[in-house]
């Protein structure tokens, strides 16, 4: 044993000697690049500040690293001190070499720090002999495996029956060198997202999204587990946009994806999200590109794909791709009555291929009627109504019956919406608008986000609504100049429910507005309305529905401080024409527990649209409420920004 | 280790706790849970998007843990593993009618040169049941069954050791 120790002594004196030589060699070099940085004044380069995310502190002068891992800082004060960073990182650069062999996963600092390394080494002409290049065997094979020929963006769009997630999400696709227009699923995705705890339930979910308290990182995998993710689990269409980045700038937005691996930052559901984290990659391949600044405080993730589109030369084409849900309904155009019987038959088991009634038909009819079976099946087990155990056995048998049936696909693609999601209004709304109830009234409204059933409908889902932050402030013409209504949020999802698809439609609101209580007072009273019903479609251009709805005001000028109400409403929603719009809609809550009343609501909204940001929208209504009657007739000019 | 019944992947991935001890392929472990935030307000929507089957940190975290990942990207001897167990029924329905994406992609990964891709969805079509043998069949299955078609055809079999 001794022996052994006295060798290994030895052997540790000579590897110190050998790396200490160089490094008081280098250690005048280094003072030279940090001084040549210095004189540069690298440290204020935006492709520094894009490299380390430095963004400008609020209130104070100076910048801050939204990095939130000491792993990705060289200097301890580096989070908020560029120059200081600089300087640590060039010292790291001259570190001996890592042996690889006593941790695979060890690397040097020039590896880990890579695009900075990149980039500083172009800047200040890093003399070869005096910092010695390290090999990066970990990245190179990294990159060498995602073979990065180009760069896509990719937005999940809303899915059914859900407008929250029109708030979406955005993704990146590293497109490979080998890769063709029909084999894009091989490719590797590129990922924020918050790491959660799978036991989090969801009010830990959105609280922890509120204040930062997941760690967002930055994942990759193939894309085609996310594909499957949004396109048939969720049903959500996915556009595609390409990105025209040159090969170089592509090449050192993926040294710092690098860099960002396993790096924490937190997560922040409004601002700092995945599409806020998505445009600091393109700032770090294009510097002169200035996308974060203007989603500093929100980024809406189609907002942040219009801005990316606004950009000069940045994207080329989008190619939509269609969600289950989306083919079940393009395919249903095309199957009539009898063969959907068939097809529900076939879904139940109360049919079987191999029956004379099936095998009677034409064999573009079977393999019409089998792709459809095929479809509904997929949506339906996605959407949790059937078991494995029940439609596992089932689809396969139908794969199976239609692998017999000679003849190519039954459907066409579906095609490729007219107006894509970015192309649709901007998300904020300011109106200007006069109205008549008992006496003139001027209106301001602002509402941040996002969509509206009247707003334009292109490049929307049809029947969706999500509102937010709606304030009405009025200019009573012999009165106050108060604020009349604050919606805080407000939530419609008609969906058509036909013979495969039978989603349920509901809404949400809840509001501060102004009502005329018995003493003759305005408060604004806090209220919440909720409602679930069933849509139909009439025709291509017409939605009716009918619900329950449930009502809930609170005030403490109110009786008992509260009112609770229920009864029935039924609507319909028409697109007159491409720029026309309009939602007719009664009804009556009778308010039981708390102060009693009944109230009555007819209304009128029509909207027309007049240029890509405006529109005039004309509301008419007659309300009865807490005993009194009255109209209003408004108009407003509405502006999307 | 093996996952089963990649036909009723979907539903069963819906359900993230009965799922949670299955996501492996192989010897790959594809890890932990992501949450895609930007996915609305109403906490059981972001319940919703958190399904997690496939959404893993192998990027980050599980590098050199594994064995079929490098630092996130998928090493070529699981390349046609990976993807057959993520497109199992997408590719089962592409298959059956003889065209589409998954089987597009899968003709790539084997190397199929463009003149023989038509005969290849043909001759995959024709023997879908070899292939898909049952609605229990693993990735696995059906990698080793696409392997005895291709072996079986005189103008494929070349290509069976690429499977």
């Amino acid at each position: 044993m001794k022996y052994r120790s006295s060798l290994i002594q030895k052997l540790l004196r000579s590897i110190m000697l050998l790396v200490l030589l160089p490094l008081s060699a280098s250690a005048a070099y280094v003072d030279e690049l940090i001084a040549a940085a210095h004189s540069k004044q690298l440290s204020a380069a935006p492709e520094w500040h894009a490299l380390l995310h430095y963004y400008p502190n609020l209130v104070l002068p100076g910048v801050h690293s939204l990095a939130d891992d000491p792993a990705f800082l060289n200097a301890p004060d580096g989070k908020t001190n560029p120059e200081a960073e600089l300087d640590a990182t060039l010292r790291r650069f001259f570190e001996p070499p890592v042996n690889p062999l006593e941790n695979p996963e060890s690397q040097h600092a020039q590896c880990t720090f890579i695009a900075r390394y990149h980039w500083l080494r172009q800047q200040l002409n890093f003399d070869d002999t005096q910092l010695i290049p390290q090999s990066c065997a970990r990245f190179e094979q990294w990159f060498a495996s995602l073979n990065p020929a180009g760069v896509t963006l990719i937005f999940p769009a809303a899915y059914l029956n859900n407008p929250a997630s029109m708030f979406g999400h955005t993704l990146l696709r590293v497109d490979a060198k080998d890769q063709t227009e029909k084999t894009r699923l091989l490719a590797y995705a590129v990922n924020y997202a918050a790491v959660v705890d799978e036991k989090d339930n969801g009010v830990t979910f959105a609280v922890n999204g509120l204040i930062g308290g997941y760690a967002g990182m930055f994942s990759v995998m193939p894309y085609y587990l996310k594909v499957r993710e949004y396109s048939e689990m969720e049903n959500r269409d996915i556009w595609e946009y390409r990105l025209n980045f040159t090969e170089p700038e592509i090449e050192q937005m993926l040294r710092h994806l690098w860099e960002l691996r396993g790096i924490r930052f937190d997560y922040y559901f409004f601002d700092e999200n995945c599409s806020y984290h998505l445009l600091s990659l393109f700032e770090v391949a294009r510097p002169e590109l200035e996308l974060t600044r203007e989603f500093r405080w929100w980024a809406i993730p189609a907002d942040t794909i219009r801005s990316v589109v606004e950009q000069k030369d940045l994207v080329g084409d989008a190619v939509y791709r269609p969600a289950g849900i989306t083919e079940l309904k393009h395919q249903l155009q095309f199957v009539d009555d009898d063969r959907q019987r068939m097809t529900q038959a076939l879904a139940n088991r109360a049919l079987d291929v191999n029956s004379q009634e099936f095998k009677g038909l034409t064999v573009a009819e079977q393999a019409k009627t089998l792709e459809f079976t095929h479809a509904y099946l997929n949506y339906d087990i996605a959407k949790g109504h059937r078991t494995d155990t029940e439609a596992g056995p089932l689809l396969f048998e139908l794969y199976a019956a239609r692998s017999k049936v000679d003849t190519g696909p039954a459907f066409s693609p579906v095609p490729t919406p007219a107006v894509r999601p970015e192309q649709g209004h901007a998300t904020a709304r300011l109106a200007l608008g006069l109205g008549y109830q008992d006496q003139w009234y001027q209106q301001l409204r602002v509402r941040p986000a996002y969509h509206d059933l009247l707003d334009p409908q292109a490049g929307y889902e049809e029947g969706a609504q999500i509102d937010f932050l709606d304030f009405s402030f009025r200019h009573w013409n012999s009165g106050p100049t108060r604020l009349e209504s604050w919606v805080p949020v407000s939530i419609v999802s008609l969906v058509p429910r036909n013979r495969f698809i039978k989603p349920v439609s509901w809404k949400i609101r809840t509001a501060f507005e102004r009502k005329r209580l018995h003493d003759g007072s305005e408060p604004l009273l806090f209220t919440v309305e909720g409602g679930a019903g069933l849509t139909q479609q009439r025709n291509v251009a017409q939605r009716i529905y009918a619900m329950i709805e449930g009502g809930l005001a609170a005030h403490d000028r109110l009786d008992k401080h509260v009112s609770l109400g229920l009864g029935p409403s039924v609507g319909m929603l028409w697109q007159v024409n491409p720029l026309w719009r309009l939602e007719a809609g009664a009804k009556v809550l009778r308010y039981g527990v708390g102060e009693h009343q009944t109230r009555h609501q007819l209304r009128l909204e029509q909207n027309v649209v007049i240029t890509n940001d405006s529109a005039i929208r004309v509301n008419l209504s007659q309300q009865q409420e807490y005993e009194r009657v009255w109209s209003t007739a408004e108009i407003a000019w509405q502006h999307y920004f | 280790m093996k996952r089963k019944l990649m036909f009723t992947v979907l539903a069963a991935s819906l359900s993230s706790v009965a799922f949670a001890g299955q996501n492996n392929v192989g010897t790959c472990g594809w890890g932990s849970k992501v949450f895609e935030g930007q996915s609305g307000i109403a906490p059981q929507v972001l319940a919703a998007t958190t399904n997690g089957t496939f959404g893993n940190q192998t990027f980050g975290v599980t590098s050199g843990t594994s064995g079929c990942t490098q630092d996130g990207t998928v090493s070529s001897s699981w390349k046609m593993a990976m993807f057959l167990d993520g497109n199992m029924n997408k590719l089962a329905r592409d298959m059956s009618v003889g065209q589409g994406e998954a089987l597009e992609s899968l003709a790539a990964l084997i190397g199929v040169e463009e003149s023989q891709k038509a005969a290849f969805y043909q001759l995959t079509k024709a023997n879908f049941s070899h292939i898909f043998s049952s609605d229990a069949v693993t990735a696995e299955q059906v990698r080793l069954g696409l392997k005895d078609v291709l072996a079986a055809d005189e103008a494929f079999a070349s290509y069976a050791t690429k499977v």
